[in-house]
């Protein structure tokens, strides 16, 4: 799922993701500037499952997956 | 004794309405236990920006996210302070310049405590929460991202 600026990125609010058994946090933000270099330049948080996360984290298959952008609440 | 309190519902659509903020602090008066009212209203302000003055923002949410953001907000508030009562409500959609985005009501038996958690809340809130914003520029439909600091 994207958020805010990251969607108008990727062109979409959100997508499917495949990728092996082994995908921590880390490598998911490798493979999503591969697909989309423009999100080198940005800063964002990742998701997972609604916590966030570190790079160190595993995420599981079936996860919900959301890419944050700093935050402008209040 | 821990009070477990349920999830309240947030986000509005639009601004927060004068009446709306009136009204809640006319709901208070059978609680007699409240000695204090602290009230935070975020307001849209005309910031500059390079491409011209700020008319609006457009708020959007990572909305189950979020929900559970501010639960955990109030969870907090409550373990902290000494609070009777807490409600807080924030936008979603656009909010024109000069309405309120954001309303924080925390009621405690004293002052201390109501003024101390409102602050806590509403840093709270812009640290953790994921609401995105954008600042509406202009007539035309130009914006750039608003982030908090």
């Amino acid at each position: 799922m994207y958020y805010g600026m990251l969607a108008e990125i990727t062109g979409h609010a959100n997508e499917l993701w495949i990728s092996d058994e082994n995908l921590t946090v880390g490598k998911f933000r490798s493979q999503i500037l591969e697909k989309y270099p423009a999100l080198r330049e940005k800063k964002f948080k990742v998701a997972v499952n609604q916590k966030i996360a570190e790079d160190f984290a595993p995420i599981d298959p079936s996860a919900e997956i959301a890419l944050l952008p700093p935050f402008a609440g209040g | 004794m821990e009070k477990v309190h349920k999830p309240k519902k947030v986000f509005v659509q639009g601004p927060v309405s004068p009446e709306f903020v009136s009204k809640s602090i006319a709901s208070h008066q059978s609680k007699t236990d409240i000695g204090a009212h602290a009230i935070f209203l975020g307001q849209i302000r005309a910031d500059q920006k390079e491409s011209g003055v700020v008319t609006a923002i457009e708020y959007s949410a990572y909305e189950e996210m979020a929900e559970q953001a501010f639960h955990e907000i109030r969870e907090k508030a409550f373990a902290r302070f000494e609070l009777t009562c807490m409600h807080i409500y924030h936008s979603l959609g656009t909010v024109p310049v000069g309405e309120i985005s954001l309303f924080v009501f925390v009621s405690s038996p004293h002052r201390r405590a109501a003024f101390e958690a409102s602050e806590f809340v509403v840093e709270e809130i812009k640290t953790h929460v994921p609401v995105f914003g954008k600042e509406l520029i202009g007539e035309n439909g130009a914006y750039v991202w608003k982030e908090n600091s």
